[in-house]
């Protein structure tokens, strides 16, 4: 069996546990085997020590990975913020020896040592990647033939391409998360803004109007465009702003639909046939009847 | 009658050297094309000082004219500026040593202080309690990061205590 350190961050054991639990099904049904990286903290978010000084930013970053290197893993996160964060520290600090010597100066005082052994994943690469989509679609209980998804992959899967351990051939046009959700069974068309931000992050914070702006492009293409029965997506960030958003808009009469959100290993939890209530249970935006049309008599596959 | 720009080599040199040392290091390299700015999304949500703008006017050496603009703060790191940089001047780099350089004169958005606040405490930018949230869904209460983890929280608090953001006074 596989196995990796599983890096939480803040979003989803904090504000989406279900996306917490999803990990904890799917991954051990698959072949994968999870072990908490014990203390793990914040990546550190952009926001916070890489707005203000590298080395600190690095330090804190490569305690995380250090946590993954003391147990001979490499390190899984499931936030696309989290795996920017630590793929550029972790290039930054190996890109410059003397970098590398300062941070392990800064790690001497609590014990620890970067050496950079472990190797920083997303959940997607992991399922596209080690699991692979055959063994995917082998697992399933329920279909999801004929229901239509828009797929949201986030920016920091992304980019920049050259500082990353597993990337998309274009990532323009990234194809890890279309794969992953037709092995579901799921029709997932194109739409011209796929990989355009969501407006979430910095931008949320600075500027909520300017975020809900560049949000609202983005889910009337996907409206317009596609019109799909529900949104997938591997960035919890992705998540909490389409989730978050979606409602805002309607009451302000911006949008008159709503389109359920998932991560995309809480749609495969559902396809695995794990209980909703604790894979897909909290959300703003309602997906009650998606999850009730996915986990149908009519969807079981006979095997 | 326009307004003029005056341009003054020793304000650019220190401004450029000053960005260079926060992290910017490609900053020379910009032949001001705009490809950056063509792919930001804080540029195509009206923020007015990002990518090439920014570059523009570090390198005309206006930096401490526009050390109070927030829209370094709008950046949203996605690096596909980055990406599309035909001359390697990595501009989300540039943005980031900007924001150092305004943060480190705490000109920064005072909503960004809950977040340096949670990190020091919990390890955690982003922090609530969830523990009634995770039971619900079949989880233990406490996540097992640092946020429960006393060591941990420790070791957070010594890297930031002896770091240049443990002598801004925000913890």
């Amino acid at each position: 069996m596989q196995k990796y350190g599983m890096y939480l961050g803040c979003n989803i054991p904090f504000k989406a546990p279900d996306i917490e639990q999803s990990f904890r099904k799917v991954f051990p049904a698959l072949g994968v085997e999870l072990e908490d990286l014990q203390g793990a903290s914040c990546c550190p978010a952009w926001g916070t020590a890489p707005s203000f000084d590298m080395d600190t930013w690095c330090a804190i970053s490569s305690r995380n990975i250090v946590l993954a290197e003391e147990k001979e893993l490499d390190l899984m996160t499931g936030c696309n913020s989290c795996f920017g964060v630590l793929s550029e520290a972790k290039h930054f600090i190996e890109d410059n020896p003397e970098r590398k010597k300062r941070v392990n100066e800064k790690l001497q005082a609590i014990e620890r040592r970067f050496e950079g052994s472990a190797g920083v994943y997303h959940v997607s690469h992991v399922l596209h990647e080690k699991v692979g989509t055959d063994r995917i679609r082998q697992g399933l209980t329920y279909s999801l033939e004929g229901l239509k998804a828009a797929i949201q992959p986030g920016c920091h899967v992304l980019w920049p391409s050259d500082v990353y351990q597993v990337k998309e051939k274009n990532p323009f046009f990234p194809t890890i998360l279309k794969e992953l959700t037709q092995a579901l069974g799921a029709e997932v068309p194109h739409y011209s803004r796929l990989e355009y931000c969501c407006g979430m992050g910095g931008m949320r914070t600075t500027d909520v109007e300017k975020s809900l702006g560049l949000f609202t492009d983005k889910i009337l293409s996907i409206k317009e465009e596609i019109d799909p029965d529900f949104i997938v997506t591997t960035c919890s960030s992705c998540f909490l702003q389409f989730d978050m958003s979606q409602p805002i808009l309607k009451e302000r009469g911006v949008i008159d639909f709503t389109i359920p959100v998932f991560y995309y290993t809480q749609v495969l939890a559902l396809a695995l046939g794990f209980d909703p209530s604790h894979v897909a249970a909290i959300s703003q935006t309602p997906r009650d009847a998606v999850i009730a049309e996915i986990q149908s008599e009519k969807r079981k596959i006979q095997k | 009658m326009s307004e003029y720009i005056k341009l003054e080599s020793d304000k650019i040199s220190e401004g450029v050297k000053t960005i260079m040392d926060l992290g910017g290091h490609g900053l020379l390299r910009c032949v001001q094309c705009g490809a950056c700015s063509a792919v930001c999304p804080g540029v195509k949500a009206g923020f007015p000082v990002l990518c090439r703008m920014l570059i523009k006017k570090i390198l005309d050496g206006q930096l401490e004219e526009i050390i109070e603009d927030s829209s370094s703060w709008g950046c949203q790191a996605c690096n596909r500026c980055t990406e599309v940089c035909p001359q390697g001047v990595r501009p989300q780099e540039v943005v980031f040593a900007f924001r150092r350089y305004q943060a480190n004169d705490l000109a920064f958005s005072t909503s960004a202080i809950t977040s340096q606040m949670n990190l020091h405490a919990y390890g955690h930018a982003v922090f609530t309690d969830a523990r009634e949230l995770r039971a619900k869904v079949g989880l233990p209460p406490e996540a097992p990061t640092s946020a429960y983890n006393e060591k941990a929280q420790k070791e957070i608090q010594t890297l930031l205590d002896n770091s240049p953001m443990g002598e801004l006074g925000i913890f």
